[in-house]
């Protein structure tokens, strides 16, 4: 490891969990701290789910959203992948001196408007001014509650051979959007953030399939990474097949440009769900008819082989590892 | 899978003659054959090789030194392609200069390092001007631009290369050359046709599943004949010509002169300077920088890796010390070079 903090530990890849495992998970480790999205608590009376993300997005507007909505969908999201339905959230602001009070206007507006569509109500924050350099502009960070239901229990830990795995629509939105939003990359595509709060939409695949293994939230390093995660959490092969992973035309001809692998771009909308072969069909209708999923495929299954590994079937029907990407993709995506 | 697909497939993997080498020059196809898995389909009798061209992996460990002292110790704000920020240089990469406070922007293009320095005019501003036929273009422009604002505070270091020379000096490495498609949309075909004509054969190739596909199946088909050959098998992109824009672009801004390959040593006449009309924008110059001699792991194998003499995973350092995240050779640090694509698809 590094002497000093790299940008690369904070991609969302390898070097992020040797970071978390070195420092983190050594000083804070304890049975409800774990991999998944949000830490699942045993409460009087029920179980209930809490999470905490910081957002510092640059630029902090980009078509599809803002880093104010994006705040609230990171918290629904994960929430909602552990099946549980987000009640609360707090919010800590620090902002640079200087920023614009118009633009701050319109960020908060952004995350009451998204906190209303996900049913969910902000009940305490906290402001800090920073002096001009010392941030960026904003940043965000969110704390959210939410209640799971009895019977329902997700983790990356549980997907089982046979299971299909679906993703909720197609990939690499939010983080081909950022990069075209920085300055003078000269590629004119239209292709706007993913960035959704898809609690209702988990609660519906939960109404209609009891029995999900999986939920995951593709956020920082994309599906890819996720797959990953849920590969060496689980022990278990995931056989993906390149043709059937949903890619809008706009991110496919970025990516192919900037020589980038739409499955490692962040999506701020999009999960990751491993379910029995059974109910996968099921899981998709549902999908297909809510918005911010019209888009859901099954992409692969999950198999007993090659445990820990993500495997693609290619265009020309060779059975290929998925590359695994190291190092900085796009720092500051969320 | 399509039907140009599935014919080509049938021709590679029913391909039973004697041994066949083919060396794939340009690193986005090594990238594309190990994503899409075509050295699975392969017979044991045809042998693909990874050769020199990816920018990258040819850089020699000197520039990198280069690059860290003009951050450092000359405090200039570095702008430069992603992978290079993590090559090793003989004591630091740019990563872990920029990790001790040096100013290295990762950009997209050298355009980018024009509008930095416009914009920033206290910042002295050096684009590292690494890449072949390709990116040199893009570079001249950004020079020529600068010129015409009268910045006086941006240079490029350059490591421009260009590839006749290094097929001279790979030719007998491989029976067939898979030449690069982007190369020759700019060169036109000219250099392949006279190698052509001095025995050396060579299909040039797109970079989609299908182009990739079909030009192997091309390559096979042309070496049991016998001849030396060439076939352009991306036209719709590579013309006879190339692209004399951009041919006369180089010609007016960059002069050759001899450079050192990482792996191959000094090719003569195979690299590309700044001519004198615009040495106010050579960094070498500009901030008279030293003669560097970079010093490499002696027991990276890249060099050899590079003319295919020897697969990645015969290198003692390979996925053991040298790593994608961790990586010793240059070969390793981008996903275009051999050793990275060895490790990350064929393990």
């Amino acid at each position: 490891m590094n002497n000093t903090v790299t940008l690369a530990m904070g991609s969302g890849g390898v070097q992020t969990s040797e970071l978390i495992d070195n420092i983190f998970k050594k000083n804070f480790s304890n049975p409800l701290l774990t991999s998944d999205d949000a830490a699942v608590i045993d409460f009087e009376g029920g179980r209930i789910a809490m999470t905490t993300d910081g957002f510092i997005v640059s630029p902090y507007e980009f078509a599809g959203g803002n880093i104010g909505k994006l705040s609230i969908c990171g918290a629904v999201n994960d929430l909602a992948c552990m099946g549980a339905e987000p009640l609360y959230l707090t919010c800590s602001f620090v902002i640079e001196e200087g920023f614009p009070l118009e633009k701050l206007e319109i960020i908060a507006g952004s995350m009451a408007e998204t906190a209303k569509k996900a049913g969910v109500v902000i009940v305490a924050g906290d402001t800090k001014v920073a002096g001009k350099g010392q941030v960026d502009g904003v940043f965000i960070t969110t704390t959210g509650v939410g209640r799971i239901a009895d019977g329902i229990s997700t983790s990356g830990a549980f997907a089982r051979p046979g299971d299909k795995i679906i993703v909720t629509g197609d990939i690499g939105r939010h983080g081909c959007t950022i990069l075209l939003s920085r300055e003078s990359f000269g590629i004119d595509a239209d292709v706007t953030s993913d960035c959704a709060p898809l609690w209702k939409n988990v609660k519906a695949c939960l109404d209609a399939a009891k029995d999900i293994h999986v939920i995951r939230d593709a956020t920082r390093g994309g599906v890819g990474t996720v797959l990953y995660e849920i590969a060496s959490q689980s022990n278990v092969g995931i056989m993906l097949d390149s043709s059937k992973i949903p890619v809008a035309d706009g991110v496919k001809g970025t990516c192919s440009l900037l020589g980038l692998e739409p499955l490692y771009l962040a999506c701020e909308g999009r999960l990751v769900i491993s379910a029995p072969a059974d109910e996968a069909d099921k899981i998709v209708e549902v999908l297909r008819a809510m918005p911010d999923s019209e888009n859901a495929a099954v992409i692969g299954e999950v198999t007993d082989s090659d445990p820990g590994k993500v495997i693609m079937l290619t265009a020309i029907g060779a059975k290929t590892l998925l590359a695994r990407p190291g190092g900085e993709l796009l720092p500051r995506i969320c | 899978m399509n039907e140009v697909i599935e014919q080509a497939r049938e021709i590679i993997t029913g391909y039973k003659g004697r041994e066949i080498r083919i060396m794939e020059v340009c690193g986005t196809h090594t990238h594309e054959i190990f994503r899409l898995g075509i050295r699975q389909l392969l017979p044991e009798s045809i042998k693909l090789i990874s050769g020199p061209g990816c920018p990258v992996c040819v850089t020699p460990v000197g520039y990198i030194d280069e690059a860290v002292m003009l951050s450092l110790e000359r405090g200039c704000t570095i702008c430069t392609f992603g992978d290079l920020i993590r090559v090793p240089g003989s004591e630091k990469s740019l990563a872990q200069a920029r990790s001790e406070g040096a100013d290295i922007n990762m950009i997209y293009s050298p355009d980018d390092a024009v509008e930095m320095a416009k914009n920033f005019p206290d910042k002295q501003v050096v684009f590292l001007a690494v890449g072949f036929e390709t990116t040199t273009p893009s570079a001249c422009l950004a020079v020529k631009k600068a010129k015409k604002l009268g910045l006086e505070n941006f240079s490029i270091l350059t490591a421009n290369k260009t590839m006749p020379n290094a097929y001279e000096r790979l030719k007998h490495s491989a029976d067939a050359f898979l030449y690069p498609g982007h190369v020759n949309a700019i060169t036109g075909n000219a250099v392949c046709r006279k190698l052509c004509d001095e025995g050396v054969s060579g299909v040039v190739s797109g970079f989609t599943a299908a182009e990739l596909m079909s030009a192997l199946a091309v390559t096979i088909r042309m070496l049991e004949k016998g001849e030396p050959f060439f076939v352009n098998c991306y036209p719709r992109v590579v013309t006879e010509e190339g692209n004399i824009a951009a041919q006369k672009l180089m010609k007016e801004v960059m002069e050759e002169c001899d450079t050192e390959w990482r792996g191959l040593g000094l090719i003569e006449r195979s690299g590309q300077r700044l001519r004198k009309e615009y040495s106010d924008f050579d960094a070498r110059i500009k901030y008279s920088l030293p003669e560097i001699k970079g010093h490499s792991n002696a027991a990276c194998r890249c060099g050899e890796v590079l003319q295919g003499k020897c697969r990645p995973d015969e290198c003692k350092l390979f996925g053991k010390v040298c790593t994608p995240l961790h990586p010793v050779g240059a070969c390793m640090v981008s996903d275009e070079g051999a050793c990275s694509a060895y490790y990350q698809y064929d393990r």
